[in-house]
């Protein structure tokens, strides 16, 4: 008798054996990574996915880990908390530096922010997704899943409360609230309103139910989002309409709908991209609305952004900290923003080596967020060496030069930072010789002459609004202002590629590396205002000082103007035109005041 | 017996694409990576979207799987190793291949969901360009062997392979070929930044895993149209014929693979646009070409 024929007799030791088989397989499997709020935050924190073991997954669905990346608030964990729901048992979820993930469900384990740590949890994780093969039955419950699994037969035998369960009361008590608001009368789709725009486009009809022998049917009500505009079993799209139709008539089938510009009459669509889309800025929510594959309405919004300022106070000694928080993608320039301003309340200068210090971490930041955002820019255009090569270099530029504890630019410092301008000149003059990137982005992402831009957006069409242009540290190291005309994603992209270059030039000149201290006398008062140029363009922030408090706050971020031209690059465009468009603008969903 | 064989050669040759292209995507190279990642998807749980058309959700993976069988059952390993000699073989690649539209339409359009219909309507567009620019090669194959018998068509190459008799039928081929299976910077239904996976991305678990082989599959079978069309098929010195194909069909499969990372997705109309603008009036200079040699060269 051969060992299977054995084994076919007895189910049980089958079964043990093929989870065992499937348990070492996905110990070896490559960790496929969905991360909230991004790829991009992650990198921007100086985390490394890839070379901790990770692949990143542009769908939850394909991800077998989710991963939440630094402080986010909670209106972001509640859609990763729906992305979580959205991954295929057995999973996993990781909290990277974040102090509070609720309501996302606890995760399986808590790390810092540290690169090493990443390290070690990519192992461990493996470990336990292998254990969850083993032990299914300690399978965790998670937002999402419907209450009759619990009193499901399957299910009966590990009804313990878990961790799941108190995100689950949540949405529950959500749903329940939301149902009695909502004036729609889908009493069956009691989904609370504010998942409906941010929510992933999966989650829409991610209404699922589990096809898997070994388990209990399970759906996810709660996942289920409807889209008044989205209405597919409205639109013939359901199978159990095909049958009923017969012939479907495709005048009946679009009547009463909007015309599009072509004068053909479709169905539209409302498909969201974002807060968590694979190709955008983590945070950004952007709802389209395609006609076939058309934009024909676009909804934006940042479901991250920071709060308005005016009427706020707080005290001095914590302020420029706390502002540097509020964006991942540039803490150093929201510093150096503060202290501008604290400096021009109390009338005072920083002396020349502070200056050029200041100068040197804040274009190191410009460097590496410009490339960061050609990372990201390669990964939505399908370029993947691109994406690869600026990561790996916006991460070493990240490290490079120390972390500003010395004042000068110590030898290997300068050299490394050398080594990585003889690169990103390698990799500029690569971009610039392909001509299907040339032609790809040429005239896409075009905005009205009269549009409000600043930074490289406005640079890459002609203006040489520049604050650095200004400020006489800056004069004093050859600054010049990259301007190009165009104003399309093409001379974006090229005005950032040349201004990573300038920059890695301006550090070097500057030759220190030093993020901005709180060394202040908080003591004087005196109202004051400043100017920086971010990475993405000209923040101004003004205050008063007084008895060691901040008040009468007023701050202008570039990317609140940015969000604002989202419509306009993106209306009556293909969807990867429209798409390139809106990236294209470096948005930062952070920097948007709301 | 040959069918078996034949199948077991495009399964290992699917394997060995699949290690190729982890190796191109993560830069490891890992023997055991897809036999990991496939035993691990089968363990995954597999959802299926709510509200979807449930024929074509579940028949389109099956679907995409046996057009590329059916386009690899007329190609010849060797020369006896052929599962199907059809009289018109090299049409029936195309036809076999015509399937892919099929499948990848009705998995975009099964799940109800807007990415994944954008998806498979995108590579309906994709067929309109590059459906031509596999015919009209194959024409051109054809008239060197004056047969359509796939085997006749390697044979005709002893002398000189066609890449080198009509190059520009060979490139042509080629991206078309990239196109038929969805691969950067074709990859236009799928789109990881674009449309979150777009036709693929409702596919979890072991369904997932049958679109993933099957796609595998369909890339083994296009480098193998691409060595048996224009590389001399089984041709070659000194090594068995069986070796000859193998090693030039993984040729073409790492070419392919390699080729669209270094280059952006393509427009949606840039594709229509260069596939009828400059495909079509290439490939009908190269029949012409073709033609004029014949009659000339002999």
């Amino acid at each position: 008798m051969t060992e299977a024929a054995r084994n076919s007799r007895s189910p049980g030791r089958l079964r043990h054996r093929l989870r065992r088989l499937v348990s070492d397989a996905m110990e070896r499997d490559t960790l496929r990574a969905f991360v909230v709020p991004g790829p991009d935050v992650a990198r921007a924190l100086g985390l490394d996915l890839e070379a901790a073991g990770m692949e990143i997954s542009a769908t939850p669905r394909h991800a077998s880990m989710l991963v939440l990346v630094g402080e986010t608030p909670e209106s972001l964990r509640r859609s990763a908390a729906v992305a979580y729901s959205q991954i295929p048992r057995p999973r996993i979820a990781i909290s990277v530096g974040a102090k509070n993930p609720s309501p996302f469900p606890e995760p399986d384990f808590s790390i810092p922010l540290e690169q090493k740590a990443l390290e070690r949890a990519t192992a461990e994780a493996r470990k336990r997704l292998a254990g969850k093969v083993l032990n299914p039955h300690k399978e965790e419950k998670h937002a999402g899943e419907e209450r009759a699994e619990d009193s499901d037969g399957g299910h009966a035998s590990r009804e313990e409360p878990d961790e799941g369960d108190a995100i689950h009361e949540d949405l529950e008590d959500e749903k329940a609230r939301a149902g009695k608001d909502s004036d729609e009368g889908h009493t069956s789709h009691k989904e609370p309103k504010e998942h409906a725009g941010k929510s992933e486009e999966h989650a829409e009809k991610a209404e699922t139910e589990s096809s898997d022998g070994g388990r209990a049917n399970h759906k996810d009500p709660e996942k289920h989002v409807e889209h008044e505009s989205m209405n597919h079993a409205e639109m013939g799209h359901d199978h159990m309409d095909h049958g009923d139709m017969g012939f479907m008539s495709m005048v009946a089938m679009t009547e009463g709908t909007p015309r599009s510009s072509d004068g053909l009459q479709m169905e539209w669509v409302a498909a969201p991209f974002g807060p968590l889309f694979p190709g955008l800025p983590g945070g950004l929510a952007l709802t389209l609305t395609l006609d076939g594959d058309t934009v024909a309405e676009s909804v934006v919004s940042s479901a991250v952004g920071m709060p308005r300022f005016e009427g706020m106070s707080g005290s001095a000694e914590t302020f420029a900290g706390w502002l540097a928080s509020l964006d991942p993608f540039s803490p150093v320039a929201y510093r150096a923003l503060a202290l501008r301003a604290f400096e021009d309340a109390a009338g005072i200068a920083p002396d020349e080596r502070t200056t050029l210090a200041r100068i040197g971490a804040m274009e190191r930041e410009r460097a590496a967020s410009h490339l960061g955002w050609l990372a990201g820019f390669g990964y939505l255009t399908g370029h993947a060496r691109l994406a690869e090569r600026a990561g790996k270099l916006q991460l070493a530029l990240l490290r490079a030069g120390g972390s500003g504890e010395s004042d000068r630019l110590r030898a290997s410092g300068a050299s490394e930072i050398s080594r990585l301008k003889i690169e990103v000149d390698k990799l500029v003059e690569n971009l610039r010789r392909n001509p299907l990137l040339t032609r790809r982005l040429k005239g896409v992402g075009e905005i009205p002459g009269d549009a409000e831009a600043s930074g490289s957006v406005a640079r890459a069409r002609g203006a040489s609004a520049d604050a650095r242009a200004d400020d006489e540290g800056y004069r004093s190291l050859g600054f010049e202002a990259v301007v190009r005309g165009g104003g399309d994603a093409l001379s974006r992209m090229r005005v950032r590629l040349a201004e990573v270059s300038h920059s890695l030039d301006l550090i070097l000149a500057a030759g220190s590396i030093s993020v901005p201290s709180d060394s202040f006398d908080y003591g004087l008062s005196g109202k004051g205002s400043a100017t920086v140029e971010t990475p993405r363009g000209k923040a101004s922030l003004r205050l008063s000082l007084r008895g060691r408090g901040v008040s009468g706050l007023e701050l202008h971020t570039p990317s609140t103007r940015h969000i604002e031209l989202v419509e306009s690059v993106a209306k009556e465009r293909e969807l990867a035109d429209a798409l390139v468009g809106v990236a294209s603008l470096d948005i930062s969903p952070w920097e948007v005041l709301h | 017996m040959t069918a078996a064989i034949s199948i077991l050669a495009l399964l290992a040759g699917a394997y060995l694409v699949a290690v190729l292209e982890g190796w191109v995507s993560m830069g490891r190279m890992s023997i055991t990576g897809p036999l990991a990642s496939g035993a691990a998807m089968l363990g995954r749980e597999s959802f299926v979207p709510k509200r979807r058309d449930r024929v074509f959700f579940e028949v389109a993976p099956p679907l995409l799987l046996v057009s590329a069988l059916l386009a690899a059952a007329v190609l010849p390993l060797s020369p006896g190793l052929i599962v199907a000699d059809l009289a018109t073989g090299a049409l029936f690649v195309n036809a076999a291949l015509a399937y892919v539209m099929v499948a990848l339409l009705m998995a975009g359009w099964a799940p109800n969901g807007a990415y994944a219909m954008v998806g498979g309507f995108r590579f309906l567009g994709q067929l309109v360009a590059y459906s031509m620019l596999i015919v009209m090669p194959i024409t051109a194959v054809a008239m060197r062997a004056e047969s359509l018998v796939t085997t006749e068509v390697v044979e005709s190459q002893a002398a000189l392979p066609n890449a080198i008799y009509q190059p520009i039928g060979f490139v042509l081929f080629l991206l078309a070929g990239m196109a038929v299976c969805f691969l950067p910077p074709f990859d236009l239904p799928t789109a990881p930044g674009e449309l979150a996976g777009g036709v693929e991305a409702e596919y979890t678990g072991w369904r997932l895993a049958v679109f993933r082989l099957a796609r595998l599959v369909l890339v083994v079978t296009v480098a193998a149209a691409v060595s048996v069309f224009y590389l001399g098929g089984w041709l070659g010195p000194v090594f068995p014929p069986w070796a000859w194909s193998a090693a030039k069909t993984l040729a073409v499969a790492a070419l392919m693979l390699l080729a669209g990372r270094h280059v952006p997705r393509l427009r949606e109309t840039h594709v229509l646009e260069w596939g009828w603008k400059v495909g079509i009036p290439l490939a009908l200079l190269n029949i012409f070409v073709v033609g004029v040699m014949i009659l000339v060269v002999g």
